[in-house]
């Protein structure tokens, strides 16, 4: 009965971010709610593959540009908008891929951070004329209104991206228990006795690198509908490492990670910049020291002690199909 | 139109650039190589070397005795992290070290936002004189930058090929093992170097001073254009990194003569370049060796 | 008289939760040549990597000359006078021959290189070339060369002659002779004609475990030696 376990998992996660709707401003949700969407590419990236990317901003800003474009300059249909956010994340994934996996690990946080002041650049000073610089591009009153879930009302937009990230996140989850996961895992674990496979390997790693950024862009998208403007701020290397967080903050490797990640860091944030208007200070010390003593992260760590004190109060029948 | 005067205040600013890029990139290669780590706090050393700079000038009037500060600070800001942090992580995937540097060089930034502010501040240049060199009047101080970036690279040839202590560092870069077979505390020499690597970031960061505006995200900007020297270059390599900051410099300085935006664009497709044909860089070795 | 340099008892290891070795007990004595034999992966580089300190046991005891090496860091068990040459042969490549004794010299302060030229005169000639340069027998030469520097009690040599041409390993076998009346030797080997001719002991590993060992010149013959691999 595992599957029934981890449909009420999910079932559950998102019931508790919907009751935490009525309680918490619904910008802070949305905002949550994209960012682990966000962070699930990296999280699936670190954990799967063993590939730390610094250069997750880069990837967001493809999928936020790629819809704005489409939202400013063609259509209105904000879901058209994130349909062509993904897809020009997924080409570019698609195009840059082939050199970026055949990295070596260390190589490949660096690159990757590497492209993301490039595209801070590209969006910033070279392609002027139609990303117009640092003024960004407003398009919130071209967003058309749709019937059902009417996407330029936030509360609308909730519930869809809730909807979205639920879909997200049963599809990771479906990739972890696949073969496809495992032969992840194994490029991960062994990378050098599993070289000799050469072609196989990298096309494990291409699909992964090509997932997790398509991911990476529809959260893009999703911001870019969601606030109406994007701006090169997006791709700002100050930020290249608020994913990397994240994933660590929640677990890497965990399902739930990326969820109690951005719940977490979202909610510092709020929380520490208004007590000690320091951030940098807090973040980094935080990262040093859950690197240094707790790496397992807060659901990482918080797990177990969750399955024990579950398990403790299921009935005996149910404890033996797991 | 490129005029000759151009291309030689062109060539001389790059390779004072290349030389500030070389001075910060050989601390990250420097930890690469030896103790397989990714030292990004490197660039936190540059700006506390920067920062120092400034205020010990704005104190003494003097920028030199700021450079000199700011290089004892780093060096000192070094030994406490290699000692308390480092120590700890040795043993762990470089990209593991990777992020926790991250989380220093961010706190770092946030330490010294905390003592200067966020404003940037300008560092007067310690002597506006000009030389001429074929009929070009050039800055003597990007000289003494490129001279001293200079002598840095010959005394770390000669401490590397003619001290024991180098030649310690040298074996150890090539298998840490066989240096401790011998008796030898290896970690005696990942300390010593990583407290050299970070007083050459921040000698960096002092030289670099009045160049630019100093400000507490300074080491952020400097951050893609020492990664794509390293990588270029090689990780681990001090040959490979002083080629590739010398490269990247001169296509910064005449690429952004020619076209502006070729400044940043450039130095990234050379990157791409470089790996495409090897994916460990120039100099870089394509297997690790521990 | 000959008494005890090098004492095992009781000791494990393991990496991570695989464990490797079993209850190792065993001893060398001055002036003596011991030899290890037994098959590929049966614990050999592991007992000598444990012994040296590169591993740490996780129970048992290393002495040394009435001191307890377990426990000790590596560097430190070797400035003591017990030094491991590991198997690879891996001189430091970048390093010319002068650099590389020049650092055995370092750590022992012991800069009388007049002993391994007496052993190694080929070294002399080769003082500054490359050591990535040598041939597998000159950098084997040099591995010990390097290593004999600070006279140490216990050199550890894991498999010494895998590679070598047959003339090298006879001077190498004339060489161990010499070496052991200063240095005790404690050598893995898997040239069983070679170790019988050399060894005073012979210790037979397998799985981890020391299953035979051969104590006086009389009773080591290759067939004996054949029986517990
Ligand atoms: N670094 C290591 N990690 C895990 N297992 C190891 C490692 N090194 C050796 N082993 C295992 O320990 C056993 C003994 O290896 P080793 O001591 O090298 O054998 P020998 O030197 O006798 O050939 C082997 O089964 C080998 O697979
Ligand atoms: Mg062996």
């Amino acid at each position: 009965m595992n599957a029934l376990r981890w449909w009420w998992g999910i079932l559950l996660t998102f019931a508790l971010l919907g009751i935490a709707r009525v309680f918490l401003p619904l910008p802070f949700m949305n905002e949550v709610v994209i960012f682990s969407i966000y962070a699930m590419g990296c999280n699936f990236l670190i954990g799967r593959v063993g590939y730390i990317s610094f250069g997750q901003p880069a990837y967001l800003a493809f999928g936020a540009y790629a819809c704005a474009f489409y939202l400013f300059y063609f259509g209105t249909n904000p879901y058209v908008g994130i349909l062509v956010g993904v897809l020009g994340g997924l080409i570019v994934s698609l195009l840059i891929g082939p050199l970026f996996v055949r990295l070596r690990s260390d190589y490949f946080a660096m690159v990757n951070l590497a492209l993301a002041v490039i595209v801070f650049y590209l969006t910033q000073k070279v392609l002027v004329g139609i990303t117009h610089g640092d003024n960004g591009l407003w398009f919130l009153t071209r967003i058309s209104s749709t019937p059902l879930l009417d996407l330029t009302i936030p509360s609308h937009f909730f519930i869809f991206s809730l909807l979205l990230a639920a879909l997200v996140w049963a599809f990771y989850k479906y990739l972890d228990d696949s073969i496809y996961g495992a032969c992840c895992l194994a490029t991960k674990i062994n990378e050098n006795k599993l070289q000799f496979l050469g072609y196989h390997n990298f096309s494990i790693r291409l699909l992964a690198f090509v997932i997790a950024n398509s991911t990476t862009a529809l959260a893009g998208a999703m911001y870019a509908v969601y606030l109406g403007f994007v701006s090169p701020e997006m791709a700002s290397p100050s930020r290249a490492a608020d994913p990397v967080i994240v994933t660590i903050l929640g677990g890497v490797g965990t399902l739930f990670g990326p969820i109690v990640g951005a719940i977490a860091y979202t909610g510092m944030k709020d929380v520490i910049s208004k007590l000690i208007g320091n951030w940098e200070l807090f973040i980094g010390f935080l990262l040093v020291f859950i690197m240094l003593v707790a790496d397992k992260g807060i659901w990482g760590s918080l797990a177990p002690v969750l399955e024990k004190w579950l398990f403790r109060r299921k009935s005996p029948d149910s404890r033996g199909h797991d | 139109m490129i005029t000759p005067q151009l291309l030689i205040s062109g060539v001389i600013f790059g390779l004072s650039i290349g030389s500030i890029y070389f001075l910060l990139a050989i601390g990250l290669s420097l930890c690469f190589g030896l103790m397989r780590i990714i030292s990004l706090d490197q660039l936190l050393y540059y700006s506390i070397g920067a920062n120092i700079t400034y205020s010990v000038n704005l104190l003494s009037g003097n920028m030199w005795w700021g450079v000199l500060a700011g290089m004892a600070v780093a060096a000192l800001a070094s030994f406490a992290v290699e000692r308390v942090i480092f120590l700890r992580i040795y043993a762990r995937d470089p990209t593991f070290s990777m992020i926790t540097s991250f989380g220093i060089l961010i706190g770092g930034i946030g330490i010294i936002k905390y003592f200067w502010g966020v404003v940037p501040r300008p560092v007067e240049v310690p002597t506006l004189l000009q030389v001429s060199i074929f009929g070009t009047e050039v800055p003597v101080y990007r000289l003494i930058v490129i001279a001293i970036a200079a002598v840095v690279y010959i005394g770390i040839w000669l401490f590397l090929h003619r001290t024991i202590v180098g030649k310690a560092i040298r074996a150890a870069i090539e298998d840490v093992e066989h240096v401790e077979g011998l008796g030898i505390n290896v970690s005696r020499l990942f300390t010593l170097t990583f407290i050299i690597a970070g007083a050459l970031s921040g000698l960096a960061g002092g030289l670099h001073a009045p160049l630019i505006m100093v400000d507490p995200t300074m080491g952020l900007e400097m951050l893609a254009f020492v990664f794509m020297v390293v990588i270029i270059g090689g990780l681990g390599s001090i040959k490979g990194t002083l080629v590739s900051a010398l490269v990247i410099g001169q296509v910064v300085s005449l690429g952004s003569i020619i076209y502006a935006p070729m400044a940043q664009m450039a130095p990234f497709v050379i990157m791409l370049l470089v790996l495409l044909i090897k994916p460990t860089g120039l100099y870089g070795s394509p297997v690790f060796k521990r | 008289m000959s008494r005890e340099i090098l004492s095992v008892k009781g000791l494990n290891a393991a990496y991570g939760e695989a464990k490797v070795l079993f209850d190792i007990d065993m001893s060398v004595n001055t002036g003596q040549i011991v030899a290890c034999v037994g098959r590929n992966g049966a614990g050999k580089t592991t007992l000598l990597k444990s012994i040296a300190g590169f591993l740490k046991p996780t129970s048992g005891s290393v002495t040394a000359d009435n001191t307890l090496l377990s426990g000790m860091k590596s560097y430190d068990v070797a400035k003591f006078g017990v030094k491991y040459i590991p198997q690879d042969k891996k001189v430091f490549f970048d390093l010319t021959v002068r650099e590389n004794l020049e650092l055995g010299s370092y750590a022992t302060k012991d800069y009388n290189w007049d002993q391994v030229i007496a052993y190694f005169p080929k070294l002399r000639l080769l003082m500054e070339r490359k050591a990535g340069h040598l041939s597998g027998g000159e950098r084997q030469m040099l591995m010990i060369g390097r290593a004999i520097l600070g006279r140490p009690k216990v050199l550890l040599i894991d498999e010494p002659t895998e590679g070598l041409a047959p003339g090298i390993v006879a001077q190498l076998k004339s060489t161990f002779r010499e070496i052991s009346l200063k240095t005790s030797l404690l050598i893995v080997e898997q040239n069983l004609p070679l170790v019988c001719a050399i060894a005073d002991k012979v210790y037979a590993v397998k799985d981890g475990r020391i299953v035979a060992e051969l104590g006086d010149k009389e009773s080591i013959s290759v067939a004996a030696c054949e029986r517990y691999l």
